[in-house]
C-alpha cells in the first residue's frame, strides 16, 4: 500500500527516506529510465489526449513501486505537491527535500538536487548540466488556488470528442490545463526550467506534481461514480478504454486506462479524507426477459450503466431501441471493467444489439450515444435466447465453422466491427484456425462452453498478415473472434478451423 | 517567399516561409493550433506560443537540447 501525504507535512525521517530513494535509484540508472519514458513518448499519445491521466497514473505508479524496493518500506507513497500551500516559501523547497529556486541564472545550487549532485540528462540519455528551475518566471506567476481545483473539479464529462486539448467540456482537459483555470500546465510552467520540456522528469518534483493530478482524477472519480473514462471505443488509438496507452511496458498491472482507473484496487492511499461520493442512483437492474427499461442521455458525453443477472450459462441478446444512434458495451461477469463486447450498430436502424453466450454472473451494460455531442431517448432489454419470445429483436445466430469443411467468407466492414463464429470439438486433438485473405486480422480464440475465457489469441502467424491459432483442445464449444488488427480498418476476408 | 535568420542565444533559428523551422540546422516539428492560432512542439509539451519565432526561441532557451547551460 503506498501512502501518499502532503509533501509540506513529512517528517525529517520522511523526507531522509524519499530523497534517499530517489538517489538511490538515479544512481542505479532506474531514474533516468523514467525520465527517457517520458521523453521519447509520442507527445500526442501521452499529452493534450485522453489517455493523459492513465498513462500519467501508471508512470508514477511504476515509480513509486521502485521507491519502495529499494527503500524496503512497502508503504512509501510519492509525496504530492499541494498547490494551493506549494509556493516559493513551502517547506518542500527546503534543502532537506527538493532543494529552492534556481539561481540568477536558473541553476538550482541548493538541496539534495542542487548542481554538482544532481545531472539532467536529454532526451537522448546524455548529461545535460544542471537542474534547473525559474519560479514564477515563465509567464504563469502563481500557481493553482483552491478555487481553481474546486472548479475543475465539477466539470463533466471526462473527456468529449474531438478528444485532444480543444475538448470542452472537458474534465481531463480542464484538470490538463488546456481550457479553463490551467491546473497541471500551470505547475510545470511555473516551475520553470527542467520542469518546461518533455525531459521534465529530470526534475523530482515533477512526480510529486502528477501525484496531485492524479490525486485530483481520484477524487474526482469517487464524486462522479457513474461517470467513467471516455471514449469507451472509437477515439484515436491508445486512447480508448480498453486500447494499450503507448510508452508504457507491461508490469504489475495492465498498460491499458481500464487496468488502471481503480487507485484504491492499485494499493494507493491518501492522507486526506477523500471527499464523500455524491449521492448517486443505485445501478439499474434489467430484468432478463422483461420489458425493455426507457432511458435518456440527457446531457452530451453521458454514459448510462445497467445492471443484469445471469443465473446459468446460456445465449443472450442485449439490445436498444428506439430512434436514437446508441453505443453499447458489455462488461463482466461480476466486473464492471472487464470488457466483454461492444456495438454500435447491430440493432435495428442505428440500435447497438450484442449476442454472446453467456457464463452465470452479474454483467453491466454502459450505454451512451454514438456521437458524444447528442442527446436522445432510448430503451434497453436482455432476453436469453432460449426464453419464450419476448420484447426485443430475436438473436442473430453466431454462424458455425464446420471442423475441415470449407471456410467461411466475410468481412470487417466497419471500424471496430469484429466477427464472431462457433464451433465444436467432439474429439481431442490438435485444431488449427486461420484466416485468408488480403486483409490484415487479429483472431482471438475463447471456450470450451463459452464466450468469455480467452485461451489464445494471435496476429500474423498466418500467410502475409493472416491469423493462426493452433492448440491442442478438448471436446466442448470454442468461439473465434475476427476483427481488423487495425480499430479503423476494414477488409474481406475467410476463415477457416482444421484438425491436426 | 520569405526568410527569417537569427541566432538567439547562441543557437541559429531559420524560419521559410513562415512554416518551416530548423534550429542550428536541425528540423523542428511542430503543431499549429488553427482554433487558437498558437503554435507548440514536442520539446515544450505544456505551452503554446503566438508565432513560430516565439516558439523557436522558446526550445532553445528551455530544452536540454538546445539549451547552453553547463555546469
Amino acid at each position: 500500500m503506498a501512502i501518499r501525504k502532503d509533501a509540506n507535512t513529512l517528517t525529517a525521517a520522511e523526507r531522509a527516506e524519499f530523497v534517499a530513494a530517489i538517489r538511490v535509484l538515479k544512481a542505479e540508472g532506474i531514474y533516468d529510465r523514467f525520465v527517457l519514458r517520458h521523453a521519447n513518448a509520442n507527445m500526442s499519445a501521452i499529452h493534450r489526449c485522453s489517455a493523459f491521466l492513465p498513462w500519467h497514473r501508471r508512470f508514477i505508479y511504476d515509480l513509486e513501486l521502485e521507491l519502495q524496493r529499494v527503500s524496503g518500506n512497502p508503504n512509501l507513497g510519492i509525496p504530492y505537491w499541494n498547490w494551493p500551500s506549494g509556493s516559493a516559501n513551502a517547506s518542500m523547497w527546503n534543502d532537506d527535500l527538493l532543494g529552492g529556486n534556481g539561481d540568477a541564472g536558473g541553476v538550482v545550487r541548493t538541496g539534495p538536487f542542487r548542481s554538482g549532485q544532481w545531472t539532467v540528462i536529454n532526451s537522448s540519455g546524455l548529461p545535460a548540466g544542471p537542474l534547473m528551475r525559474a519560479f514564477g518566471q515563465n509567464g504563469l506567476p502563481t500557481l493553482p488556488t483552491q478555487a481553481a481545483i474546486n472548479q475543475v473539479m465539477a466539470v463533466t464529462p471526462y473527456d468529449t470528442s474531438p478528444w485532444n486539448m480543444n475538448s470542452n467540456p472537458s474534465f481531463r482537459n480542464q484538470l490538463e490545463g488546456w481550457i479553463g483555470p490551467n491546473l497541471h500546465n500551470r505547475g510545470h510552467v511555473w516551475v520553470g526550467g527542467s520542469m518546461l520540456p518533455m525531459t521534465s522528469p529530470n526534475d523530482p518534483v515533477f512526480f510529486m506534481h502528477h501525484c496531485m493530478v492524479d490525486k485530483i482524477w481520484h477524487e474526482w472519480q469517487l464524486r462522479f461514480p457513474n461517470q467513467g473514462y471516455l471514449p469507451a471505443s472509437g477515439g484515436p488509438f491508445g486512447q480508448n478504454l480498453t486500447d494499450p496507452m503507448g510508452s508504457t511496458p507491461s508490469g504489475q498491472v495492465g498498460s491499458r486506462p481500464i487496468d488502471v482507473l481503480d487507485s484504491a484496487a492499485l494499493g494507493i492511499v491518501y492522507d486526506d479524507a477523500a471527499p464523500q461520493p455524491q449521492p448517486q442512483p443505485e445501478i439499474p437492474l434489467i430484468v432478463v426477459g422483461a420489458d425493455p427499461i426507457a432511458a435518456a442521455i440527457g446531457v452530451p458525453g453521458e454514459t448510462d450503466v445497467f445492471r443484469f443477472e445471469v443465473p446459468a450459462f446460456g445465449a443472450h441478446t442485449m439490445y436498444t431501441l428506439g430512434s436514437s444512434d446508441t453505443f453499447m458495451t458489455l462488461f463482466g461477469p461480476n466486473d464492471p471493467n472487464f470488457e466483454v463486447a461492444s456495438d454500435d450498430d447491430a440493432g435495428e436502424g442505428f440500435n447497438a444489439q450484442i449476442n454472446r453466450n453467456l457464463s452465470a454472473g452479474t454483467y453491466f451494460l454502459r450505454v451512451r450515444l454514438y456521437s458524444p455531442n447528442s442527446t436522445g431517448n432510448y430503451a434497453v432489454g436482455v432476453r436469453a435466447v432460449s426464453a419464450t419470445p419476448g420484447p426485443g429483436p430475436g438473436p442473430v445466430p453466431i454462424p458455425e465453422l464446420i471442423v475441415n469443411g470449407v471456410g467461411i467468407d466475410a468481412s470487417i466492414s466497419a471500424a471496430n466491427e469484429s466477427d464472431v463464429y462457433r464451433f465444436n470439438v467432439t474429439t481431442g486433438d490438435f485444431y488449427t484456425i486461420q484466416t485468408n485473405g488480403t486483409t490484415d486480422t487479429f483472431m482471438s480464440l475463447h471456450g470450451p462452453n463459452s464466450q468469455i475465457p480467452e485461451i489464445a489469441s494471435n496476429d500474423d502467424s498466418g500467410i502475409s498478415f493472416n491469423a493462426l491459432i493452433r492448440r491442442q483442445l478438448s471436446p466442448g464449444e470454442y468461439f473465434v473472434r475476427v476483427r481488423h488488427y487495425s480499430p479503423s480498418g476494414t477488409g474481406a476476408y475467410s476463415v477457416r478451423v482444421t484438425q491436426g | 517567399m520569405t526568410h527569417h535568420t537569427e541566432v538567439f542565444e547562441g543557437g541559429t533559428i531559420d524560419i521559410e516561409d513562415d512554416t518551416s523551422l530548423t534550429i542550428n540546422g536541425k528540423e523542428i516539428s511542430y503543431v499549429h493550433d488553427a482554433v487558437k492560432n498558437k503554435w507548440s512542439s514536442r520539446y515544450l509539451p505544456y505551452t503554446q506560443y503566438d508565432s513560430l519565432l516565439d516558439l523557436a526561441r522558446a526550445i532553445i532557451r528551455d530544452t536540454v537540447e538546445f539549451s547552453g547551460v553547463k555546469e
